[in-house]
């Protein structure tokens, strides 16, 4: 294998691979990344298991500069190293050449370097997917999905299923869930094209926010495809492949509740300021725990942590309806959950101290949710 | 200044502040007493920790009734005779000042007969005889120790706590039991029997008899010879560890002695395979001969000297070494709870959860990972070669399975029989099979193929073989592997130095000088150049390049005063704490999904490392769960209670 290409294209692609690659793992060839010069361009492939990217670079892209000399294939490790040499490199332009025993040749101007390289046939080989259904999204929307409900994944692998966001795709919607099982965040949007077929896949929280980071947002869409436990997601270059999570997603469908007692809208950047403060507070205490106090016309904030001291505010407010109330919840949940509305009127449906509360957007309509369950104080 | 001659009851009172510390003293020196005197069954009963009374009871060869006086005089000893005789001590006395020391601080009161003849019974009272009068022809030595301190109130404030005491004597009863296992024991405290031993020569049934059945079953015995020493005893499996040093007890020449280089030497022996400040339980007999001991050092005698005493110390890490190697150390895990169970910090605040409704849909089995399918054939060669290295050894293993379960079966019976005397038989079946089982195996014991289940809370590892269930923590799995790959690279490492533009520069002062110019050469291996510079300063123009920036001169302080401590370098040390700190980052950690193929690939890694039963630190990194542990669990085998 011997090719020659622009440092800055190939860059670029090493890039979006390495997002891939771990230096944690008990593979060791995983913590290469895998180079193959074939008829069409050079593939860069990069995987730590659960999430494999594959990127190419194709002859006929002009500004890569991209000239094969022989095919071949070969795996370099780790990766980090390798990229490291190439950011590095004093031309414009860089040479790569496998030479015996997978020694690898990198040459460009008057730098040579000889790395030792791994057998291509060993690396394990990316998921088959031969599906022909294929949904197209819009990135930056998917993207805002994403965003939207990755808060809510639990990281702990004690519940597997719960590290996931659940994508179910129903008729000409689809529906993201994501819940720790003490919150919950709901996304719904519509598809173009109705395939007909309905799907229930739970995709690992993390592999969701790599894909958010290389999703290019000069793209309009890009296409998903789905098989029984990996999901592909496909732009002009660039596959993105993930393991699903195996196991149902709970029924959260009925969490959500119907009504509720107390209405409050307000804006969500200056809620967020005042729950920030408060847990300024609360995070020096032993309990993570701010108030919300709802009278008839005012909105209370407070903190008390009797190590260190007291929180009081006054939230400036919209609009309230409904019954005074009051209930405790957990600081991060609720700044989590409002960082994702960014700046924008929410209503507050609160039913009781001790009843799940939801936050909604104003403009609503049910598409967008976040739920979070109280702590119960004494 | 007048200079008198003090009185002798004078003189033994201020020998008594040596020899005489607390009761448990009067205890060592009573018992050992009755060992010399040849007796086959000491009991020693003692009330309020010895504060009022210490009885030692023998049936040794006990005084004449004639010498019984004289026994009570400085310097009046039947243990040895000549100056010849001082070098060449096998009797554990020998001062001739223990007795008087006792009664110069007591009320103490001595029966004694030796066979054939009548005996005699002695009152004393701080030194004093009171009574003297003949009694019952009993063979062997009754000593009764009333009222200790009475005449020395500051000593008597001294004393600890009445457990404390009792901590002393227990401990020196379980010494001594432990260096002489054909004498029974027999340790009495307000009317509990606190420890009996049987006294058939038995060390195995001793240390059951002290420190439980239990670990009786997880002592292997150690061996090795030399021109002049032979060491022999037992020494707990690394599964079986206490706190603390002093469960190992050395014995020279029948005496239980003191040595700090000794007991490293035992703990030393284990390797990595001890958790950090975790000591085994051991008991090691030292014989040789008394000339190369000088036992004479201090008046309790703890305290020996021993020529070449570090040839000593390789000769007994050796034979630790070789017994505890052969030994698969999976620990089951069901020992391996230990009884404290956590509690949980009841909290008043309490985050609601959602409660789910769960899907009730089954999980469809039939869907198959193409990622896994693709690579199906990969994994299946090399669990075939794997197959083929375990068939060499089948018959061997069937063996051993046979031998193990009727070891445990063994276990079951000890367990429930209560008394010492039922164990006996037992044990001794424990001892022989011990013995086959290490004639038979001549290397380690292979660590067992395992067939992978999956993963417990993105953490644990079930794999199952054979033998039973196995969990393995994949973090300490692979900490495991990659320090035994930083530690050969580490290895590896040239000694190249880095210049300095100002040199280092290190005082010493004269001894600490001396020591180091006459180790120059073993500082020059390991790249440390030192140039004389006036009388004890020593300039260092270059370090090796391995030294961390900005810590040269510590490090190379370190390293010198760890040589200045123990006459040798620490660089092994040295790197083999960068290999722990590098492996333990490197590796997964815990709540970390792992693929099968990716758990797949760390046990088969984990096989090849050369000790997959530890991670570096001295945990555990494989816990068993027998097939039997498993069928108990479901009652599918009753107890047979």
């Amino acid at each position: 294998m011997k090719f020659t290409i622009k440092r800055t294209v190939f860059l670029k692609s090493l890039a979006d691979v390495q997002l891939a690659i771990s230096s944690k793992t008990t593979i060791p060839i995983l913590t290469g990344i895998k180079l193959e010069a074939n008829d069409e361009g050079l593939k860069l492939v990069g995987s730590d298991g659960d999430i494999s990217i594959e990127t190419t670079i194709s002859s006929t892209d002009e500004a890569a500069e991209l000239v094969i000399e022989s095919t071949g294939a070969i795996v370099l490790q780790p990766a980090r190293f390798f990229s490291d040499i190439v950011k590095k490199l004093p031309d414009d332009t860089f040479t790569l050449e496998v030479l015996d025993r997978f020694q690898t040749a990198i040459t460009s101007s008057s730098s040579a370097f000889t790395i030792n390289g791994l057998d291509a046939n060993n690396y394990p080989r990316l998921p088959e997917i031969d599906s022909q259904e294929a949904f197209k999204l819009p990135v930056r929307l998917f993207k805002q999905v994403i965003k939207q409900t990755v808060i809510a994944v639990s990281s702990h692998e004690s519940r597997p299923i719960l590290t996931g966001v659940n994508l179910t795709i129903n008729e000409n919607q689809l529906k993201a869930v994501a819940t720790d099982s003490h919150r919950l965040s709901q996304r719904i949007i519509p598809l173009e094209t109705d395939q007909g077929k309905q799907y229930n896949i739970v995709i690992p929280g993390k592999s969701l926010q790599e894909l958010s980071r290389i999703l290019d947002d000069q793209l309009d869409d890009f296409e998903m495809f789905i098989t029984d436990n990996q999901v592909l997601f496909k732009t002009t270059n660039t596959f993105f492949y993930s393991r699903l999570l195996e196991g149902n997603y709970p029924d959260t469908s009925r969490l959500i509740p119907e009504n509720s007692a107390t209405q409050i809208t307000l804006d969500a950047t200056t809620f967020l300021g005042a729950v920030t403060r408060a847990s300024l507070l609360s995070h020096e205490g032993k309990n993570n725990v701010v108030k919300l106090t709802v009278k008839d016309n005012s909105v209370e904030i407070s903190g008390n942590s009797p190590e260190v001291g007291k929180v009081q505010e006054q939230v400036a407010f919209n609009s309230i309806k409904g019954e005074p109330l009051e209930l405790s919840f957990n600081p991060d949940y609720m700044k989590d959950a409002l960082n994702t509305f960014g700046p924008a009127e929410i209503t507050l449906h609160l039913i009781s101290p001790l009843r799940p509360f939801v936050l909604v957007p104003s403009e609503d309509n049910r598409e967008f949710i976040q739920l979070i369950t109280p702590i119960r104080t004494a | 200044m007048r200079i008198s001659i003090l009185s002798p009851t004078l003189a033994n009172q201020i020998a008594a502040g040596e020899v005489i510390e607390r009761p448990a003293s009067v205890v060592k020196e009573l018992v050992e007493n009755a060992i010399d005197a040849k007796s086959t069954h000491i009991t020693v009963i003692v009330e309020e920790a010895g504060l009022n009374k210490i009885e030692v009871r023998d049936n040794g060869e006990g005084i004449p009734s004639a010498e019984v006086a004289r026994a009570f005089e400085r310097h009046a000893t039947s243990k040895i005779h000549s100056d010849e005789d001082l070098f060449r001590i096998r009797s554990l006395g020998f001062r001739g000042e223990a007795l008087p020391s006792i009664a110069s601080v007591s009320h103490m009161t001595i029966e004694t007969a030796v066979e054939g003849s009548n005996g005699k019974k002695m009152v004393l009272i701080g030194g004093e005889v009171v009574e003297d009068i003949s009694s019952s022809s009993r063979k062997g030595t009754r000593v009764v120790v009333e009222n200790i301190f009475f005449n020395t109130p500051a000593r008597l404030k001294y004393l600890k706590t009445l457990q404390t005491e009792l901590a002393h004597i227990t401990d020196i009863v379980n010494r001594l039991a432990l260096a002489h296992p054909t004498i029974s024991f027999h340790l009495i405290h307000d009317g509990n029997h606190l420890i009996k031993t049987p006294g058939n020569g038995e060390t195995r049934q001793a240390i059951a008899g002290i420190y439980g059945v239990d670990a009786g079953k997880k002592m292997r015995t150690i061996q090795n010879t030399n021109l002049n020493f032979s060491v022999a005893g037992f020494v707990s499996l690394p599964e079986l560890t206490r706190a603390s040093k002093r469960y190992i007890t050395l014995i020279v020449n029948g005496r239980y002695i003191n040595n700090f280089l000794l007991r490293n030497a035992v703990v030393k022996g284990y390797g990595s395979k001890l958790m950090v400040g975790r000591y085994p339980v051991a008991v090691v007999k030292i014989d040789m001969d008394p000339l190369l001991l000088d036992v004479n050092v201090h008046p309790t005698k703890q305290e020996i000297r021993i020529s070449d005493e570090k040839e000593l110390a390789r000769l007994v890490e050796e034979a630790v070494s070789k017994a505890i190697s052969p030994t698969r150390r999976i620990p089951n895990a069901l020992e391996n709870i230990t009884s404290g169970q956590s509690q949980h910090n009841k909290n008043t605040y309490h985050q609601e959860n959602i409660r789910f409704i769960e899907n009730n849909e089954l999980t469809d089995q039939n869907k198959l990972n193409y990622f896994k399918e693709n690579r199906k054939d990969e994994l299946d060669t090399t669990v075939d070669e794997s197959k083929a290295s375990i068939l060499v050894n089948k018959n061997n293993e069937e063996d051993h399975q046979k031998q193990d379960t009727s070891l445990s079966e063994q276990g079951e019976l000890t367990k429930r029989s209560e008394k010492i005397h039922d164990n006996e038989n037992t044990l001794a079946i424990v001892d022989r099979l011990m013995e086959n089982k290490a004639k038979k195996t001549d290397g380690e014991k292979p660590f067992p193929r395992l067939d992978y289940i999956g993963q417990m809370h993105g953490t644990y590892l079930i794999a199952q073989n054979e033998e039973g269930l196995f969990f393995i923590d994949q973090h300490a799995a692979q900490e495991r592997i990659k320090y035994e790959y930083y530690r050969s690279t580490i290895a590896e490492e040239g000694t190249v130095l880095q210049e300095l533009l100002t040199p280092i520069v290190l005082d010493y002062p004269v001894n600490d000088a001396l020591v180091i110019k006459e180790y120059k050469v073993t500082l020059e291996e390991a790249g440390i150049f030192l140039e004389d510079f006036g009388q004890n300063s020593f300039l260092m123009r270059a370090h090796p390049s391995w030294f961390k920036h900005g810590q040269e001169e510590d490090t190379v302080k370190e390293m010198i005063d760890f040589l200045l401590e123990k006459q040798e370098l620490s660089l092994a040390k040295f790197k083999e704490a960068t290999a722990i700190m590098m492996s333990c980052k490197r590796s997964i950690k815990a709540n970390h999904y792992l693929s099968d193929l990716e758990a797949r690939a760390l046990l088969e890694e984990l096989k090849q490392t050369k000790n997959p039963y530890n991670c570096p630190h001295g945990r555990p990194v494989i816990v068993h769960f027998s097939t039997i542990d498993m069928e108990k669990m479901f009652k599918r085998i009753q107890d047979p209670h």
